[in-house]
């Protein structure tokens, strides 16, 4: 089964295309062209030089975020309507479990961290499980210091992904050696992770409905915490 | 990676036929919406999911609450318009998605979606200008519209009067030079403390209160181009009721409606008949959401007729954000062989006249 992975829920963008054989073809972008002018021409692309048309699809993977509230809409509206023209199943699954299951062999837990602007981070804890990666929290977006308070607070040592971590590296230094930082190469969800992540999903027809399928995005907009301060509610 | 600009592998004339089914998607503001329309003149389906309620308690629309729910409501928008058209995907010849103008985020979900589904199916994407769409509305009404004509496009983001001369060619005659009209309506209703959305609610209260109650100034009525400004007109209002509200006088609400209404109109229809008549337009067209003013269409009816001009204002939900205009200026580009890449993006701010 082939199954087209769109991730675009960060600066960079990527998608790929693979079988429970691995990865056959992808394409990645961080500068340059929006996510909105980078995906049908990728994925286009991919499709070409692998002999390929739309319709050897049999499923559409899609990250959800947390992440760019406007880019992780690009790639869900694509990913939404491939899905529905196609008729395949689609999945949709968290970027910053995307980030995680690209380091699962670390022995440590895993804190992924993406840059949520306004001063904070989304993140999650994991632990690598056989085939996988456990996720231990639930998914917030908070101030990095109280991340960094969080990670202190715990009886183990952390290693720590995403570009969220590497913007406040200053922070989680301070925690010393209980928080050890990924590399550049682990800063962003990737499109290659995300179809190795959802196929297990669609063996398992464990797949999302279409109609219900939305960004995952950890936080109202701006305008509606304004308004619910305003009224004396905590925004939710 | 393959030039997306350079995809266009048929040849447009000859794919073109009465019988062309074209999918259009607009979501540039708070209307999510899917049609299909044939030929560029019959109406299948137009499904339109508007955001009104979402909108309400901030009294205006929110941009990144509006490209929320865009996502959600767009998938089975167009499901519903293939099935009420009676079609699938793969009847389909084009899709039409509005490009710009509009708010970003909004613009995008259409964008990427419209584009995606053109991809899939193996036919032309168009991108649509949204303020050409409003002008093609015209087209879906009975009888149709000809070019060329004297076009007002007025709604809650654009006021503009331009000459259509054919498809595709447009002459700039004027437009607001600060608030667009549905904008002043709805600031003006807010400051009455009426319902969101305004503009319908001072339509309703005009017609119980006296349009001379109070004399607001015209602005610009003594300039010589076609340009209208409703900010003033806007300003004059607030001045007004302070003034009464100072001096402890009674403000009747349906008075300020009528006369505000009244003013707006007046100066609207005298640009607009002006521009028409430097034009010698043998027609004038109305479009876009603020054409459903009861006022507006009465009295640019009325100086239309002393002309012996003939008046095009399609139904309200045609004048109202819709795909099937979306749609119909779709399938008029298409016939002539414009067709957009698949490495397109929406642009919020999209010039009719490039
Ligand atoms: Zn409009």
């Amino acid at each position: 089964m082939l199954v087209l992975g769109i991730e675009t829920s960060t600066p960079q963008a990527s998608v790929a295309i693979g079988s429970e054989q691995g990865v056959i073809a992808g394409a990645l972008v961080a500068r340059g062209a929006s996510h909105n002018e980078f995906l049908l021409p990728a994925i286009r692309w991919c499709l070409d030089e692998t002999g390929l048309g739309f319709r050897s699809l049999g499923g559409i993977a899609v990250s959800l975020g947390p992440g760019l509230f406007t880019g992780t809409r690009a790639g869900v509206a694509t990913a939404k309507a491939l899905a529905q023209t196609l008729s395949v199943p689609i999945v949709g699954m968290a970027s910053l479990d995307l980030l995680a299951y690209d380091i699962r062999y670390a022995p440590k837990t895993i804190c992924a961290v993406l840059d949520a602007r306004r001063s904070e981070v989304f993140h999650a804890f994991y632990r690598s499980s056989p085939g996988g990666i456990q996720r231990m929290t639930r998914y917030a977006v908070e101030r990095p210091e109280r991340l960094a308070i969080g990670i202190a607070s715990r009886p183990e040592e952390v290693l720590m992904v995403g570009n969220g971590a590497l913007l406040y590296r200053e922070v989680f230094e301070e925690l010393g050696s209980v928080a050890e930082m990924g590399t550049m190469s682990h800063s962003f969800p990737e499109a290659r992770a995300l179809v190795e992540l959802a196929l297990p999903r669609f063996f398992r027809e464990d797949s999302d409905s279409l109609f219900d399928l939305k960004p995952l995005y950890l936080r109202h907009s701006a305008k509606r915490i304004e308004w619910d301060l305003i009224r004396g509610k905590t925004p939710a | 990676m393959a030039n997306p600009a350079a995809e266009t592998k048929l040849d447009p004339f000859a794919e073109w036929d009465d019988a062309t089914l074209v999918l259009g998607i607009e979501t540039s503001c708070d209307e999510t919406s899917a049609a299909v329309v044939q030929g560029g003149r019959k109406i299948l389906s137009n499904v339109i999911a508007s955001q009104t309620d979402l909108h309400a308690d901030y009294g205006g629309i929110v941009p990144e609450i509006a490209a929320r729910a865009h996502i959600e409501a767009l998938t089975p928008a167009i499901g519903v318009a293939l099935l009420q058209a009676d079609v699938t995907f793969w009847d389909i010849d084009a899709v039409a998605g509005t490009l710009g103008p509009g708010l970003v985020g909004c613009l995008l979900v259409g964008v990427a979606e419209a584009k995606s589904m053109a991809a899939v199916l193996d036919v032309p994407f168009v991108g649509v200008n949204h303020l050409e769409g409003h002008l093609y509305s015209a087209m879906l009404s009975d009888p149709p519209v000809q070019w060329p004509s004297l076009a007002l496009i007025i709604s809650g983001g654009h006021t503009m009067t331009v000459y259509v001369k054919d498809h595709g060619s447009y002459e700039m005659l004027g437009g607001t030079v600060d608030d667009a009209a549905g904008e002043a309506f709805d600031k003006v209703a807010r400051f009455l403390g009426l319902d969101y959305p305004g503009g319908p609610e001072i339509d309703r209260l005009s017609l119980l209160g006296d349009p001379s109650a109070i004399r607001f100034p015209r602005a610009m009525s003594r300039d010589e181009g076609f340009d209208v400004s409703y900010s003033g007109l806007k300003t004059a209002v607030i001045n007004h009721v302070r003034k009464m509200e100072a001096s402890g006088a009674e403000v009747s609400v349906p008075d300020i409606a009528a006369s505000f209404q009244q003013a707006a109109v007046e100066m609207q229809v005298g640009k607009t008949m002006a521009a028409a008549e430097h034009m010698g337009s043998e027609r004038v067209l109305m479009c876009g959401g603020v054409a459903a003013n009861s006022g507006l269409r009465s009295a640019l009816a009325t100086a239309c007729e002393e002309r012996s001009l003939p008046l095009y204002v399609p139904p309200i939900e045609l004048c109202t954000d819709n795909a099937a205009m979306i749609a119909a200026c779709g399938s008029a580009m298409l016939r002539a062989g414009n067709y957009t890449g698949l490495g397109a993006s929406a642009d919020p701010n999209l010039p009719l006249i490039r």
